[in-house]
Order: C-alpha cells, then sequence, then structure tokens
C-alpha cells in the first residue's frame, strides 16, 4: 500500500490531494485548494501538504511519495516532479473513466490533451505565446463590471444578444470593456461573447489533436464556469464533431491527482526495482 | 478670455491642454479613461480649466507681489487644499452609492453586518484623507478610483477581519459602485472648493493670512474671469466616441505628429509609448505627418506592460525604472505576452536573478517592439523626439539610448516633461488655427 500526495502549483491556485493506492485500488484520502493571490506558492504547497495530513489524521512518515506538477519544480520537500501533460491527462481519466480528451482551461493557459483509456497522452495542443481566452482574463472582466465569480456563468446564460470579441489581450481587457459599456452593451451579452470566443479557442485545440467523437472532460480552474460549458456545447454544435463535452465537481484537481497517481506508480517501480537489486 | 483647447481621449488617461490667444499652454489636465468617454472629456477639460485658473492666480500674484517669496508654497498648499476638498465630496458621493449597491445586492442576512463594515471602512478613510494630501505625501495614482480604491482595499480588508465577515462582499460593493461615481462630473463644486481651500491655505499658512485682501482679490477676479472654450479639438482611442462633430475630431498620429512639432520644431520621428499603444511617427519640418506605425491589439511593448509588471511586484510604477537603473547584467526575458511575462518574472525570482536585473530585461524588451516598430515606420531620423507615459521612465529611456545608437548613431533624442500632453497639445493647436487662421467661429462646435 503506498500513500502518496500530489500537488498542483498552478499560476491561479495550488491544489493538494492525498491517495491512498494499493494495486488497483486508489482512494482518495484528502483535499485541498488555496487560491495564490499574491501569496508565495512554496508557502501554500507546504501549507497544502500539512493540510490533507492533518484532514486524514496522518503522519508526514506515512507518506510515501509527494508528486509536484504545474510550476512545482522547485518545491523542495517533493520526491518527484511530473509535467501537467501526463497529470492533467492522467487525473482527467480518474475523475472520468469514459472521457477520450481532457480540455484544461486554467488561470494563464489552455490545453486540450487526447487520451486512451488508461490515462496515456496521444497528443496535445496548449495555446501560444498571449494569454487572451485565459481565466485571468475573464477575472478582469468580471471584476470590472462588478460581478462576482459565482453570478458569470448564470448571468452569460441568460445572455440573448451576445457581444462578439475577437482576440483580445488580457492585459487590454479591461479598455476594452470600457468600450462595450460605453455603447451600453449588456454585462450579460459582454461575458456571453467572450465565453463564446474562448469556446472557439478551445474547440480549436480540441480539434488539432485530432479526437473526432467520444467525451472530453473540462479541467481546471475554468471547469466550472457553467457559461463557459454553455458556449462550448453551443460552438460544437455548430461543429460537426460528436465530441461531448463534460466536467466533474472535482474538476480543479484533475492534475494534483494525476500526479499523485503517477507518484504511486514511480514509488512503486523504484521500490520493485530496489528490491531485484538486493 | 478665448481659450483653445484639445482633448486626447486615450485608452488609460483623458489629457487635455488650453492655450490662449498667443499660442501658450496655460492649462493641461489629466484624469483616467472610463466608461462614458463624455464624462472623461468634461473631466480632463475640467482639469485642465483648473490648471488654467492656478496658472492665472500664479500670474496675477506675482504682479501683486501680495505674496512674494511664498507665492509657490502658497500655490502648492492652496491646490492641495482644493484637492483634497474634491476627494472628500466624491468620498462622501462613494459611501452613499455603496450603501445603495449593499441595498441591492444579494448578501441575504449578511447584508446588515456588512452595511455596518461599510460605516466604519469609510469612517476609516475619512480619517486618513486629510495625510494624503499633506505636504510631501506620496500617492500611488492622483486618480480617485486609485487613491480610493487603495485605501478601501485597505481597511476593508482589516475591518472584515474584525467583523469577521467575507472580504469579498466588500470588494464586490466597491466594485459595483465605483463605475457610477466615477462617472459623475462635479463641475459646480469647483468655485465653492476653491474658497474653501483659499480659507484652509490661510489656516495653514498664518503668515498669509495678514494679507488676505492683497491674495484674495486677484484670486476671486479669477475666479470671475469666464474662460470661453471658443473650439474644442478631440483625438484619441476614443475619438469617434466623443460628443464632438467631424470638424472637431483629428486622428491621434496628426495630433502627436503636429504636439511634437510644437515642442521641437526640429523634429523628423517620434515615438510615443502609451498605455497601450505604440506609434512610430515620421513628420515632415512643417508638422505633417509622412508616415507611421503601430502595435496591434497587445500589451506587450506598451505602458501598460509596466503597470502590471508594478502590480506583480507590488510596486508603483514609477519605482520601476529606478530600480531597473541599479542593474549590473541584463536578464533577457524571452515572453513577449505581457501575463506570461509576469509569470516568468515570478520564475526568475525564484530561480535567484536579482529584481533589478529582471527590471532591466522588462524595459528593454518594452523598447526592442518599439524599435522594430520604429524601422517598419522608416527608422530614426534626426532629431527624435520620445513621447507618452513611458517617455518618463529613465530604464525605458536608457535601453532607447542604448539601442539607438547601436543601430542608428548618434541622434539628438528630445524628452519633454509633459509629454503625456503631446496629443493634446497637437489638437489643441489645430483648434488654435481653425479659429485665428481659417476664421472658424464658435458656433461650429457640437
Amino acid at each position: 500500500m503506498t500513500c502518496t500526495i500530489g500537488i498542483d502549483i498552478g499560476s491561479g491556485a495550488v491544489k493538494t490531494v492525498l491517495f491512498e493506492v494499493d494495486g488497483d485500488r486508489q482512494t482518495w484520502l484528502a483535499k485541498r485548494c488555496e487560491r495564490i493571490r499574491r501569496r508565495d506558492p512554496m508557502q501554500l504547497a507546504e501549507e497544502g501538504r500539512d493540510g490533507v495530513l492533518a484532514d486524514a489524521g496522518l503522519d508526514p512518515s506515512a507518506v510515501d511519495y509527494i508528486a509536484t506538477t504545474g510550476e512545482g519544480e522547485n518545491v523542495a520537500f517533493a520526491t518527484g516532479h511530473f509535467y501537467s501533460m501526463t497529470t492533467h491527462a492522467r487525473g482527467g481519466v480518474f475523475l472520468h473513466p469514459g472521457a477520450r480528451a481532457v480540455v484544461d482551461i486554467g488561470a494563464l493557459n489552455g490545453r486540450a490533451i487526447y487520451v486512451d483509456e488508461r490515462g496515456k497522452v496521444l497528443a496535445y495542443k496548449m495555446t501560444s505565446q498571449c494569454a487572451s481566452g485565459s481565466g485571468q482574463f475573464l477575472e478582469n472582466i468580471a471584476r470590472y463590471l462588478g460581478v462576482a465569480v459565482e453570478e458569470i456563468g448564470p448571468l452569460s446564460q441568460s445572455s440573448e444578444d451576445p457581444e462578439k470579441v475577437s482576440s483580445i489581450c488580457a492585459v487590454l481587457a479591461e479598455t476594452d470593456v470600457i468600450n462595450m459599456v460605453s455603447r451600453s452593451i449588456a454585462p450579460a451579452d459582454i461575458l456571453k461573447g467572450i465565453h463564446l470566443s474562448m469556446a472557439s479557442r478551445i474547440i480549436k485545440l480540441l480539434k488539432v489533436t485530432g479526437i473526432k467523437e467520444g467525451t472530453a472532460l473540462m479541467t481546471g480552474g475554468l471547469a466550472l464556469d457553467t457559461g463557459l460549458i454553455a458556449a462550448l456545447r453551443e460552438e460544437i454544435a455548430n461543429e460537426k464533431t460528436a465530441v461531448e463535452i463534460v466536467n466533474h465537481p472535482d474538476s480543479i484537481y484533475a492534475g494534483a491527482i494525476g500526479a499523485a497517481l503517477w507518484g504511486a506508480f514511480r514509488h512503486g517501480r523504484l521500490a520493485a526495482l530496489q528490491a531485484q537489486a538486493a | 478670455m478665448r481659450c483653445f483647447i484639445g482633448i486626447d481621449l486615450g485608452s488609460t488617461t483623458t489629457k487635455a491642454v488650453v492655450l490662449d490667444e498667443q499660442q501658450n499652454v496655460i492649462g493641461r489636465g489629466i484624469t483616467n479613461s472610463r466608461s462614458n468617454y463624455d464624462t472623461a472629456a468634461a473631466i480632463a477639460k475640467q482639469e485642465a480649466l483648473v490648471n488654467g485658473r492656478f496658472h492665472l492666480f500664479r500670474q496675477a500674484l506675482a504682479q501683486t507681489g501680495a505674496l512674494n517669496g511664498q507665492l509657490e508654497g502658497f500655490l502648492a498648499q492652496l491646490e492641495r487644499d482644493f484637492r483634497a476638498e474634491q476627494y472628500l465630496e466624491q468620498l462622501d458621493d462613494l459611501a452613499v452609492t455603496c450603501q445603495r449597491s449593499l441595498a441591492s445586492a444579494k448578501f441575504g442576512d449578511d447584508a446588515k453586518v456588512v452595511g455596518e463594515a461599510l460605516d466604519e471602512v469609510f469612517r476609516r478613510i475619512a480619517a486618513e484623507a486629510p495625510a494624503l494630501f499633506a505636504p510631501g505625501a506620496r500617492r500611488k495614482s492622483d486618480f480617485f478610483r486609485d487613491i480610493a480604491g487603495s485605501q478601501y482595499l485597505a481597511a476593508g480588508e482589516a475591518v472584515a477581519k474584525e467583523l469577521g465577515i467575507r472580504y469579498d462582499y466588500l470588494l464586490n460593493v466597491f466594485d459595483r459602485s465605483i463605475i457610477e461615481v466615477e462617472n459623475r462630473v462635479y463641475a459646480g463644486s469647483i468655485r465653492r472648493h476653491l474658497l474653501a481651500a483659499l480659507e484652509r491655505t490661510f489656516e495653514a499658512m498664518p503668515g498669509t493670512a495678514g494679507r488676505r485682501t492683497q491674495v484674495e482679490a486677484p484670486v476671486k477676479g479669477i475666479l470671475d474671469t469666464e474662460m470661453e472654450e471658443t473650439y474644442v479639438v478631440g483625438t484619441g482611442y476614443g475619438r469617434a466616441r466623443l460628443p464632438f462633430s467631424k470638424e472637431h475630431v483629428r486622428s491621434e498620429i496628426l495630433c502627436h505628429g503636429l504636439g511634437a512639432h510644437v515642442m521641437y520644431p526640429q523634429t523628423a520621428t517620434v515615438l510615443d509609448i502609451g498605455g497601450q499603444d505604440t506609434k512610430a511617427i515620421q513628420v515632415d519640418p512643417t508638422g505633417i505627418v509622412e508616415s507611421f506605425q503601430m502595435n496591434d491589439r497587445c500589451a506587450a511593448g506598451c505602458g501598460r506592460y509596466l503597470g502590471y509588471i508594478a502590480d506583480e511586484m507590488n510596486m508603483g510604477l514609477h519605482e520601476l525604472g529606478p530600480l531597473a537603473m541599479k542593474s549590473t547584467k541584463t536578464v533577457r526575458i524571452n515572453s513577449t505576452c505581457t501575463v506570461f511575462a509576469g509569470a516568468e518574472l515570478r520564475d526568475r525570482l525564484a530561480l535567484g536573478d536579482k529584481r533589478e536585473d529582471i527590471m532591466a530585461g522588462l524595459h528593454r524588451s518594452i523598447i526592442l517592439r518599439a524599435m522594430s516598430i520604429l524601422a517598419r515606420s522608416g527608422g530614426i531620423r534626426n532629431e527624435f523626439t520620445f513621447t507618452g507615459g513611458v517617455a518618463k521612465n529613465e530604464a525605458a529611456v536608457k535601453a532607447l539610448k542604448e539601442l539607438v545608437f547601436e543601430n542608428y548613431g548618434e541622434m539628438t533624442l528630445n524628452i519633454d516633461p509633459d509629454s503625456i500632453y503631446t496629443g493634446a497639445l497637437g489638437g489643441a493647436t489645430f483648434a488654435w488655427r481653425a479659429v485665428v487662421e481659417e476664421g472658424k467661429t464658435a458656433e461650429a462646435r457640437a
């Protein structure tokens, strides 16, 4: 039996999970998620580790492997680091075993990963050198409009006349919104327009990976944005692909889960090698 | 007196310049651009006219000699007192508006305690106000949104903790209210505020109170003088939405070219790095634009890039340049996107690079972008003028000088301390020409 911690350091939040792995049986014991908000991610990683251990009532010595992913390469107490493409794939398939694609939209980056049934990466595509269409971008706009994060989805879905936005810079977004507000465009229509623009980029990413049918699971910070999900479904209806978009209440933990599971796997392999050598 | 006004409605700030009959700049005003362009233009103009009145006070008081030796100190105090009066009026408005927003927010049972928290927050901010306008006080910005915003965030965080309520609620109430408040023009109260400020200044500088009548008479005389808006020309990012007829609108490129020419008649090439535009303009010896190039809609290479970095570092924008100047080794920044550069900055810091060296790299990165825009516009010719908000940043200027020398050799580089007003100055010059040279009349106004 292996006790393993996965820590996903994103640009917006640090996610930590604790797993117990016994052969094919994977038991999720604890989870923590902390928004960074100008705090030190390394400090939050430590708090996450201590937090999940406390929640599960475990002693630090019980942990066999601490795996990091995302921007977590420099975590001093980690046993190993995994590339986020592989952790999101693995975590996504854990959350939704039927998923054939994992679409991760975080604060800065977006990526679509085509996976097999065991969570192996078959192909992937990432957003380019520009943060437009990221979670940060949406958050900037919502704040300017005075819309609370939980209101974004419902408000966007109430729009009947979305304002078309093309590629806008995440940093200049506020100016563009000022411009829209000055033209008396309603917040709902602005948000919906942004959701549609993000959705069309995400669908493009997804198509490039080569997936034609099956289920795509949304992960990352924006996975629970109902406005974005609705926009994705609308956009996909216009395309001739039979891909179904789904999300999961624990979608934000996908990277951390994948890291924990890969950590357990690597720990098992290392233990086997050591036994062989001895 | 007849005034000729140019308004440059930029993406971040709106600037106005007032010229007199002899084409002298008598007033400059600046405000932040906001969702209502009419308001932004009206406030920038109002600020420039207020600044114009101060210019006239200075002239008149210098003539009478009533404040010999104390004139500058008196005017500086008067302006601080005037700003404090304005700030308090807007703050009261914000407090009332926040309570109104709270009534329409869906906070359920928490609404009552949030209301109490708001009262406490505003009580604290008002108490801190005098210190903000004290002599030598440093503010992050001069705009109400920024000053009140940072005060509110700090006080809100403390009060939320003390009362055990969600800080998010207070943030949300502020976000809901600030747009409404900043879109109000408080034109009616300027005279009242100036007179109240005058009283405060006499109190703050008791030595001047003895000459009260000699000081008051010219000040009141100027307050009674009408500053007639003979002709207004608008330009900038938001020019198409200004409430002006076509006659009164000129492109940014034309206004920046002419403004730079008015400041430096020998100028051949102009580089303007503003909040979200970078423009390279070639002008002929009469100030007419020959060619130009601009950035696309991306913040990399614009002033906003530095603003974003300043936020990341939790520093004031004006502190970045001096920090970068301490660098001994420039770190190469690879990200093009501003948001990614912010992430790269965090990585670099985590890897142990020095803050000043990373800053130098970020400044160089902006100027490299500008160099490519300049090259596309036809290169750099003598004399070369650098304008816009970024021209105030010494590290950006240093990087520019180095790169210009490497690529083009020795050039005369002009930078005016008021270069942020270049577009508005061009607009005001067009307004002056329309009336004085072409005989157009005020009736042509929209």
